[in-house]
């Protein structure tokens, strides 16, 4: 497409019209939102946020989206729903919260009782799934290495 | 006229968004906010459709007269083509 626009403050948006709704962007909040595809609702944090809630804020300048796990002394401890690292993010560079989204043309709100059994499974997991990956990991590699001492015997 | 893909049209809180979606969304990064008419008229033109085939059908959804449907159209026509977002 030919024609480009400006990128936009969130923060500003937030703070106009109350309210952002926009592009989902990246592979962090899998396989809640996938990337360009479906739409996200944001208002501006007008309260603490508690754990499950995903947090909007900004990495230098950058926007992320993921979720709380524990609200801490000026801050929170987060965490996206496909990552495997936590972040300690300060209060101040949060500045909104996901109330909506769109996945594919479905609405869902994060009040739904469905929405909120998947965030807490998705924390339960977590451990689970890091294990998974570690294990699939090193079958990985131990079989990269099998198939290059194979290739050299030859 | 036909408004380019790569665009979605969310309903919150009552009121019509536009969001783009895709590869789209790498170029576009605004907000588009829709009136009534403008939501409907953004759904027909996503179909490749003429002037006054969008005045037929905007009088035939709202029941204005053919001078007031034509002016919004021919509005809402020149804004997408001056946006960018016509094909």
């Amino acid at each position: 497409m030919e024609h480009q626009t400006e990128k936009l403050k969130i923060e500003d948006v937030l703070r106009e019209k109350g309210v952002y709704i926009g592009p989902t962007v990246g592979v962090s909040m899998l396989p809640m939102l996938k990337n360009r595809r479906d739409t996200i609702v944001v208002k501006p944090k007008i309260e603490r946020l508690k754990r499950l809630d995903v947090a909007l804020y900004k990495r230098g300048e950058a926007y992320v989206l993921h979720r709380v796990l524990e609200a801490v002394d000026g801050g929170y401890i987060i965490r996206g729903d496909n990552c495997y690292a936590d972040e300690n993010v300060p209060e101040e560079a949060v500045i909104g919260v996901l109330t909506e989204f769109f996945r594919k043309d479905k609405h869902y709100y994060c009040t739904d009782k469905k929405y909120i059994r998947y965030a807490k499974r998705r924390i339960r997991t977590y451990k689970l799934r890091r294990f998974y990956l570690r294990v699939k990991g090193g079958i990985f590699a131990f079989g990269g290495k099998i198939l290059r001492a194979l290739r050299l015997k030859k | 006229m036909k408004i380019k893909n790569g665009f979605v049209v969310r309903e919150v809180g009552g009121e019509s968004v536009v969001v783009p979606v895709g590869e789209m969304s790498k170029n576009f990064h605004g907000m588009i906010n829709l009136n009534e008419t403008g939501a409907f008229l953004w759904k027909f033109f996503s179909v490749e459709h003429t002037v006054d085939e969008g005045v037929a059908a905007l009088r035939a959804e709202y029941e204005v007269e053919e001078s007031i449907a034509r002016a919004d159209v021919e509005r809402f026509v020149e804004t997408i083509k001056s946006s960018g977002f016509a094909e």
